[in-house]
């Protein structure tokens, strides 16, 4: 089903906000994949990927926490729902199963 | 402090705002500051406004910006537009009279507009039936004779047209055409009259002009052949199947008739009942025809190869031409090329084939047409804006429910536009109503236009009304749409602006110079008219009734005539002086140095007397003895310095390349129209033949007198018709020119004083309505009626003073620059012929207002205040 599909990008979204734990919000979202992926990544990406994210119902985002720096604009921060964990859960294990069938010799070769 | 300097780039940052959602505005306009800060610190200013403006730029997608539309807004424009028709409706149904006013007030006008689109169309229309339209061209003259000015002719000589096929290569095909082939066919038993051209083969190829029967390329090959319409053929046989026959034709020739063609089209500019082959015009006289002087009633259509560009022949034309005025002497000719399409309308060409509307009178059709529907668009403007008062309350309510300024505007487009439509349907009535009156206004519309409503026209028509919706509601619905919720709803009299108030008054001052302008110009016309009409032509034309003689002995109709009882008297001429046409060639006297130009007619011995003309001294005309007899006028004896009438008698003149004895003067008279001067002027008799026929009647029974007429040129001529004018109609429709301005002029006075009336009276009904409590209490307190009628009126006065002002010097200026441009004798225009006009539109402004007025100031006082 298309609506539940979760593609490379948003699955690393998704990860990210679990690793960041409380403090996933827009910035720090948008740093730790930069530097952990080491790609370029706009805020303008990250927005499309967080706005199929929450139309999936993988993730919930609320308001708070309004500093300085920002203009006195609030973050929104996001959180990952069991919905989101569970589609996670399934993606890994569709890859721990493919992985754990490829063949030693293919590994070898590679 | 240093923080605070360096900003994000503001272009940007509007940028953002402006393109970015307000939901996820605050939350990406967040995050991007505390990025910028964050690598303003970490890699500097510049490198963080790089990013910056790169973050910006990559916000760009579906995702964030702003949809086109009011995205965030229920999609409901259906049910919206249903109630904005409601509220239209119910808006219509309020304000009885203000919706009258409007709808009527735009009917009237748009019938001008519907009659202009509907001629301009038509005249656009004119000959693009032509398969090959695109590549047909005239080619035209312009003659210019020895010492004089340059004059522009549709014709050209047939040598340009023969020359163009023999010596010229790269012509497709080249028609020349020649006019002419009138006069009477006869079949058997059967004769008509008809109006035919001469042409050649290739007529058929550069023209749609198609064949029933027959073979368009060798039709008009032969002398003698003819090609017949079918609804002459029709007329002669009574079958159009006719190939074969021989037809004789009234000068003699034997024609064989070799195709049958369909009649022209209406709206085409070629007109003929019967096409002759060019062969036996140059067969019969070959050297006038195609002599190079010869380019009066010829024309040459030439059909260009696709793609092919009409600069590129003109060399040829420069060249024939140059060769050409070579062998002559008095004239030269230059030619050009003029596309088929912008043969009609007309650009003031001599010479044209067939009737033609001029450019002019369709530019200023379409210009008084935008004049008159502008005028309309002001008036529900006016009004609309005269009730903004009241529609105040509703906008307040829409907005603070929710609308927004577009709706707002739509809602008021869409009520003028609903207004709009409904005036069309009644325009579209009122125009088969004007229709016939616009056809028959000047002799050029009955024979040019037809005026028939097709699809497309509608299609127009309702393009038209929405256009006028448009902009009559426009300048309202800003307006209304600007309007704040919070004033309105506090108290309506705050947006009561003076400036809008100044608006409405430009905009009735306009209607009213406009009214009156129409006004004067009418007055003045009308008295030209008149003045035309009745001006004395030094003899008599009352009771003369003037019959062409269509080719019968004179003497023979006399005699015929002369047995009627009611016949005065009968005399003959050559033709009929003071309708516009003239003859004349140089007179002079011993001195061969000193001429002068005078007019003449050749009449009969009965003439002078007949038709009232006083024989200062000597004698008339004596039967036979006419020859070298001349008899002049005052003036010309006068100009050649011949003497006093009585020192002219027997003197020499020569004159029409011969001697005459002048054996008369009779006292100065007016020959031609009132563009003309009095001017030398001489019978001759037996020069020329008589075409007219003068018969001075009795008054009485002129229906019982017409039909004995009619009975006794039978006897002459059973074949022709009775053709008889009054002179005195002859003269009317010689000044036919100045009737139809008088005619349109009034008609849009008409419509632009009642357009101007029904604004002024909303106007005036909405002041007294709004200060109805003022007056009221200013009765009560002991103001008569006419106190109040003044204070009401009071304030239109500077603005008629200013209209006039303007509306009375240009109405004259009109007056002296178009309609007399030419007169020579003209109505002396006096302080009455110029304020007419304009007092009367006042007259009736203020009995407008004033009515309104009275109404308000006889109301029971009680009434008005009881519920304060």
């Amino acid at each position: 089903m298309k609506g539940t599909y979760l593609g490379e990008f948003q699955e690393l979204v998704l990860l990210t906000i679990l690793v960041l734990a409380e403090n996933a919000y827009g910035v720090t979202i948008q740093d730790e994949l930069g530097s952990r992926t080491g790609r370029n990544i706009s805020r303008g990406a990250l927005h499309t990927a967080l706005t199929r994210l929450d139309e999936k119902g993988f993730i919930t985002s609320e308001y708070g926490g309004a500093t300085a720096e920002r203009g006195g604009r609030r973050k929104r921060f996001y959180k990952v729902t069991n919905q989101g964990t569970k589609a996670l859960e399934e993606s890994k294990t569709l890859r721990d199963q493919l992985w754990s069938e490829v063949p030693k010799v293919a590994l070898g070769k590679s | 402090m240093k923080d605070k300097i360096q900003t994000p780039p503001t272009f940007y940052t509007r940028l953002f705002r402006w393109f970015c959602k307000e939901d996820i505005y605050d939350e990406l306009q967040g995050d991007l500051d505390e990025e910028f800060l964050f690598n303003t610190q970490k890699l500097g200013h510049k490198k963080a406004r790089r990013l910056y403006q790169r973050e910006v730029i990559k916000m760009v997608r579906p995702s964030i910006i702003k949809s086109l539309n009011t995205q965030q807004l229920p999609n409901n424009h259906t049910a919206m537009f249903k109630n904005y028709t409601l509220v239209a409706l119910r808006n219509l149904g309020r304000n009885k009279l203000f919706s009258s006013i409007n709808i009527i007030g735009l009917a009237i006008s748009m019938v001008v507009g519907l009659i202009a689109i509907a001629f301009i169309t038509e005249m656009n229309s004119y000959d693009d039936f032509h398969e090959h339209g695109s590549r047909i061209y005239r080619v035209v003259n312009t003659r210019t004779p020895l010492n004089e000015t340059s004059d522009e002719y549709a014709t050209t000589s047939v040598l340009t047209g023969r020359r163009l096929v023999n010596d010229f290569a790269g012509f497709e095909a080249v028609a020349p055409i020649y006019r002419g082939l009138s006069g009477d066919m006869t079949q058997g038993e059967v004769t008509i009259t008809q109006r035919g051209i001469y042409t050649s083969n290739d007529f058929f190829k550069v023209f749609s002009f198609p064949l029933i029967s027959g073979n368009p390329a060798t039709a008009l090959s032969d002398p003698y052949s003819v090609v017949l319409t079918e609804e002459t053929a029709m007329k002669l046989y009574g079958k159009t199947d006719v190939v074969g026959e021989v037809i004789e034709y009234s000068n003699g020739d034997q024609l064989k008739v070799t195709g049958v063609a369909k009649n022209p089209p209406f709206h085409s500019h070629i007109q003929f009942d019967a096409i002759g082959s060019l062969e036996t015009l140059i067969t019969k006289n070959s050297t006038t025809v195609t002599s190079w002087g010869n380019m009066w009633s010829s024309y040459v259509y030439v059909l260009l190869p696709e793609g092919a560009k009409p600069e590129n022949y003109q060399a040829s034309l420069d060249q024939l031409a140059a060769e050409e005025n070579a062998k002559v002497n008095h004239f030269q000719v230059a030619m050009g090329f003029e596309y088929l399409s912008d043969i009609v309308p007309g650009n003031g060409k001599y010479n044209q084939m067939y009737t033609i509307m001029p450019r002019k009178n369709v530019e200023s059709i379409a210009i008084l047409a935008l004049i008159v529907v502008l005028s309309a668009c002001f008036n529900y403007t006016n009004l609309s804006i005269a009730r903004s008062v009241k529609r105040g309350k509703e906008v307040g309510v829409r907005k603070v429910v929710g609308a927004r300024k577009t709706h707002l505007f739509s809602q008021f487009i869409v009520e003028a536009i609903f207004v709009a439509i409904l005036a069309l349907v009644i325009a579209i009535l009122l125009f088969q109503v004007v229709r016939p009156g616009f056809l028959t206004l000047n002799p050029y519309m009955d024979r040019t236009t037809r005026l028939e409503l097709t699809p497309v026209m509608y299609l127009y028509f309702f393009g038209f009304s929405l256009t006028i919706g448009f902009l009559a509601g426009c300048v309202p619905a800003m307006l209304m749409s600007k309007l704040k919720p919070v004033s309105i709803l506090k108290g309506i009299s705050t947006i009561k602006s003076s400036r809008r108030l100044d608006m409405r008054k430009v905009l009735i001052g306009l209607q009213f110079t406009l009214s009156m302008g129409f006004a004067v110009l009418v007055t003045l016309a009308s008295k030209q008219y008149k003045f035309a009409l009745s001006y004395d032509l030094g003899f008599d034309t009352e009771n003369v009734l003037n019959v062409n003689v269509q080719g019968n002995d004179t003497e023979l109709l006399k005699a015929a005539f002369l047995k009627v009882p009611e016949i005065k008297g009968v005399s003959t001429a050559s033709m009929v002086p003071s309708t516009g046409s003239t003859n004349s060639d140089y007179a002079r006297y011993k001195d061969p140095m000193d001429s002068t130009t005078a007019y003449t007619i050749d009449i009969d011995t009965e003439y002078l007397s007949n038709m009232g003309h006083e024989l200062l001294v000597g004698e008339n005309f004596r039967k036979g003895e006419t020859k070298d007899k001349i008899i002049i006028n005052e003036l010309m004896a006068e100009r050649l310095k011949i003497g006093s009438p009585a020192e002219a008698l027997g003197q020499p003149l020569y004159y029409y390349d011969q001697s005459w004895t002048i054996i008369g003067v009779v006292r100065n008279f007016h020959h031609g129209t009132v563009n003309n001067k009095v001017e030398p002027f001489a019978f001759t008799s037996g020069r020329q033949n008589h075409s007219n026929l003068n018969l001075k009647l009795v008054s009485g029974d002129i229906t019982s007198t017409m039909s004995k007429l009619e009975a006794a040129w039978k006897e002459v001529d059973p074949l022709h018709d009775f053709s008889a004018t009054f002179y005195d109609d002859q003269i009317e429709r010689t000044y036919s020119d100045i009737s139809a301005s008088v005619k349109t002029f009034g008609m849009l006075a008409g419509i632009a004083i009642c357009i101007s009336i029904l604004g002024l009276l909303g106007m005036a009904v909405y002041t007294t309505e709004s200060r109805l409590k003022e007056l009221t209490i200013r009765k009560v307190l002991g103001a008569t009626v006419s106190n109040l009628v003044l204070l009401l009126s009071k304030g239109f006065m500077p603005l008629f003073i200013i209209s006039a002002a303007i509306a009375i010097p240009a109405a004259y200026l009109m007056f002296q620059r178009t309609i007399v441009k030419y007169a020579v004798y003209k109505i002396n225009v006096g302080i009455w012929e110029l304020s007419g006009g304009a007092l009367l539109v006042i007259g009736i402004a203020f009995l407008t207002i004033g009515s309104q007025a009275a109404k308000a100031a006889k109301m029971n006082p009680a009434k008005n205040l009881r519920d304060q």
